[in-house]
């Protein structure tokens, strides 16, 4: 009876206790959750990886008490706008996707605030993170001249060739193609096989077009970063400006020169079209989307080669923080949460997506078993690319800041060859004097003559 | 004739007390007419303003710097003369203005002649002409792009099946700008089409009555009694639908992007990439302005030349 009875004395110091742990309780709460009640404003293009990911945004909201307001568009609604949002220098924005093309752009502006202060700092940044263990080909545009970086790659774009019909590819004896010409061939002997077309492409043609152009031996650039004066006129560049619009207009579908980079992966993955070039995830659906057609006809090789070498395109797009944003630790918590080992790993594992940039993942098991498509070791093919772009250094035209402009003279060029509204050379001299106008608006010093 | 002088003599008092009132009531109308003009330069004239002083400058949004620098004003408006791609895309904008206009209208009229009678299926008819204007533009655009994208398109199916094959409109360069100019008039004829049937619905009976009497065929009366009464209706239909085809923008943004090659690419269009995707805002403030003043000549010159009409005399 007296054990149970609370005497005077203990009910004080319950009380004390109790009222000290109320006290001290709030900073316990808030060191778990140090961001409840905190929003999250990110941005970024659709792609496959943010669909992943947002499936697991519920474990970041719970980890840190914040609520994350994630909104995606179609890839040139997302550039445009964003790209207005930054040059604000608003608030708008915490989390942005880092868009290859414009990375150069929005660093050398100052729009994007420098990760390697959030990287030394220990307090902020665990080292198990480990920043190091992101491959350098992708990382590379994500850094100033200085090494500061402005952003982590989610997504390392690699371009390959896929054949979505490469059963009626065997029954005719024709082989993957390594060069050019092979390629034209292969071509002309599928084309209009079972209502096949034989190529198809997206209208980013100042991606497509690129490496048929170096591997013909011609550039973008006189000597990228340094020396922006654009060689869209050289007789390299013409011919293969020539090549390229001819495979476009004689073997691609009715109306390609329109087609959205989904639109010319549902060509293929409906078994429309055979051949296609292009960055990894747009073909690794030929093998894994629910409504492919060819997922037992699929097969992956290198980009062909030319007769000055192969240039397979490779990019990189990363996660950054706007400079004007007033949350910018949440922001790196969230970058940290969603480009850890432990996520990519699941999302590799989990939903087979192909295009991570950490190398402790990408040589993983679950990266190899999710990139072995019908059979073949599509990881490797990958790993070969992203090498070969980073070695060299010869995707560096494209992180200059007016890309943009250039590249757009590049697609109207190509498209006027392709309709045939002017021949290659009077249409690739029209694109260099279009480019070197805009050049010259930006403020950029090109060569005489 | 005192009683006549008394009130004589005392009219200026009344007329300065009149003077007075007057003073006073339009003070007080233009204190209550005040605020309305305020609002109203404020988000209208100082745009206008801000951009009118952009176009002097060479601002770029990545250069900073850039954004009040007057030390060449002039740099923009020297530099259109020698962009090939601008002058292209004034050509296309006048074909496309031009066709679009004219189509409109004659479609518009043609149609509002024909519905001009009073029985329950044309006004059902008449309601459902008018359902692509009440279409948010995007959602036309969305509508065109299907029917002109030759793997999903029913106009495709259906011209295959026949064993006709038709290009892909919107890449052909030989048909790009009209596929562009039938899903403008598609979607505007009926905003001609309303404003005549408002106007012949309120057209004098007895005008109609004495050219009957006169002896007027069908084609008499629309060519001499109609038409002319329509007149200024017209004109201001026409003028919006001008002004509108040179702000055309989502048909072209979604269906062609400008292209194939610049084909399609109007000045509206062409100034937007200068501006929202190369950043150049300096320059595409200068193109405005040139693309403003043109419409302020264009809708003067139009006014001078066709006149107001005889409408409602």
């Amino acid at each position: 009876m007296g054990q149970g009875h609370l005497g005077r004395r203990q009910l004080v110091l319950g009380g004390a206790a109790l009222g000290a742990g109320a006290i001290a309780a709030p900073p316990v709460v808030g060191q778990s959750r140090p961001f409840a009640g905190q929003t999250l404003n990110g941005a970024a293009f659709q792609s496959t990886f943010f669909e992943y990911l947002r499936a697991y945004f519920p474990e970041f909201e719970e980890m840190t008490g914040a609520r994350l307001n994630f909104n995606t568009q179609a890839f040139p609604v997302y550039n445009q706008r964003t790209d207005l949002e930054l040059s604000t220098r608003g608030s708008s924005l915490d989390v942005i996707n880092v868009t290859f093309i414009y990375s150069g752009r929005w660093i050398g502006a100052g729009w994007l605030a420098n990760l390697s202060d959030f990287v030394r700092d220990a307090n902020r940044t665990d080292p198990a993170w480990d920043a190091a263990d992101f491959v350098s080909g992708a990382q590379s545009a994500m850094q100033d001249a200085r090494g500061n970086t402005y952003a982590f790659a989610w997504e390392a774009g690699a371009m390959l060739m896929a054949a979505s019909r490469a059963d009626l590819m065997d029954r005719a004896n024709i082989r993957m193609p390594t060069t050019f010409d092979e390629l034209l061939g292969a071509c002309e002997a599928m084309h209009g096989r079972e209502g096949l077309s034989a190529f198809v492409a997206d209208q980013l043609h100042h991606w497509n077009w690129i490496p048929y152009l170096m591997g013909m031996g011609g550039r973008v650039f006189r000597d990228p970063p340094e020396n922006l004066t654009p060689t869209l006129a050289t007789p390299e560049a013409i011919r293969a400006a020539q090549w390229y619009a001819d495979l476009l207009s004689r073997f691609a579908p009715s109306g390609v020169l329109s087609f959205s980079d989904d639109q010319a992966m549902r060509t293929q993955i409906a078994g429309r079209a055979n051949f296609r070039t292009q960055a990894i995830t747009w073909l690794v659906p030929l093998a894994k989307h629910a409504d492919s057609v060819v997922k037992e006809t699929v097969r992956y090789s290198l980009m062909p080669a030319g007769p000055s070498g192969n240039f397979p395109g490779s990019n990189s797009h990363g996660l950054g923080i706007p400079v004007g944003s007033r949350r910018k630790e949440l922001a790196w918590e969230f970058i940290k949460w969603a480009l850890s080992k432990q996520m990519l790993n699941r999302i590799v594992s989990e939903r087979g997506y192909p295009s991570v940039c950490r190398r402790s993942v990408i040589t993983g098991d679950a990266f190899k078993s999710a990139l072995t498509l019908n059979g073949q070791d599509v990881a490797s093919l990958y790993l070969q690319v992203l090498e070969l772009g980073g070695r060299s250094g010869y995707m560096k035209y494209r992180t200059v800041p007016v890309f943009p402009q250039v590249g757009d003279t590049i697609n109207r060029g190509i498209a006027r060859i392709a309709t045939r509204q002017q021949d290659a050379a009077a249409s690739m001299r029209q694109s260099q004097q279009d480019a070197i106008q805009v050049l010259q608006r930006a403020g950029v010093t090109v060569d005489a003559g | 004739m005192s009683a006549l002088v008394q009130p004589l003599a005392a009219s200026p008092k009344a007329a300065a007390g009149g003077r007075g009132a007057t003073l006073a009531r339009n003070r007080f109308y233009a204190l209550c007419v005040t605020p309305s003009l305020v609002v109203l330069a404020v988000i209208t004239l100082a745009p206008a303003i801000y951009l009118l002083i952009t176009s002097f400058t060479p601002l770029d949004l990545t250069r900073p710097e850039t954004a009040w620098n007057f030390s060449r004003p002039f740099a923009n408006y020297q530099e259109m003369p020698a962009d090939s791609r601008l002058i292209n895309s004034l050509w296309v904008q006048a074909r496309l203005s031009f066709w679009t206009v004219l189509l409109q209208l004659l479609i518009g009229v043609g149609f509002a002649l024909l519905l001009n009678t009073r029985s329950r299926f044309i006004e059902a008819l008449r309601t459902v002409f008018l359902i692509p204007m009440v279409l948010p533009p995007i959602v036309v655009a969305i509508i065109w792009k299907v029917l002109y994208t030759p793997d999903i398109s029913p106009l495709h199916w259906g011209t295959t099946l026949v064993g006709i094959t038709v290009p892909a409109l919107i890449t052909d360069p030989d048909w790009a700008l009209t596929a562009i100019i039938v899903a403008d008039t598609w979607q505007w004829f009926p905003f001609t089409m309303l404003m005549t049937l408002a106007a012949l619905q309120m057209m004098p009976q007895e005008m109609v009555d004495a050219a009957k009497v006169d002896g007027a065929s069908a084609w008499q009366m629309t060519w001499h009694v109609t038409l002319p009464f329509l007149k200024g209706v017209l004109l201001v239909a026409g003028l919006f639908r001008l002004i509108d085809s040179i702000k055309a923008f989502p048909l072209i943004f979604i269906l062609t992007e400008g292209g194939p090659g610049s084909v399609t690419e109007v000045t509206n269009y062409y100034s937007f990439l200068q501006a929202f995707n190369f950043s150049f805002l300096g320059y595409s403030s200068a193109i405005t302005v040139v693309l403003l003043a043109a419409t302020i000549l264009m809708s003067w010159a139009i006014i001078r030349l066709v006149g107001w009409g005889q409408h409602g005399e």
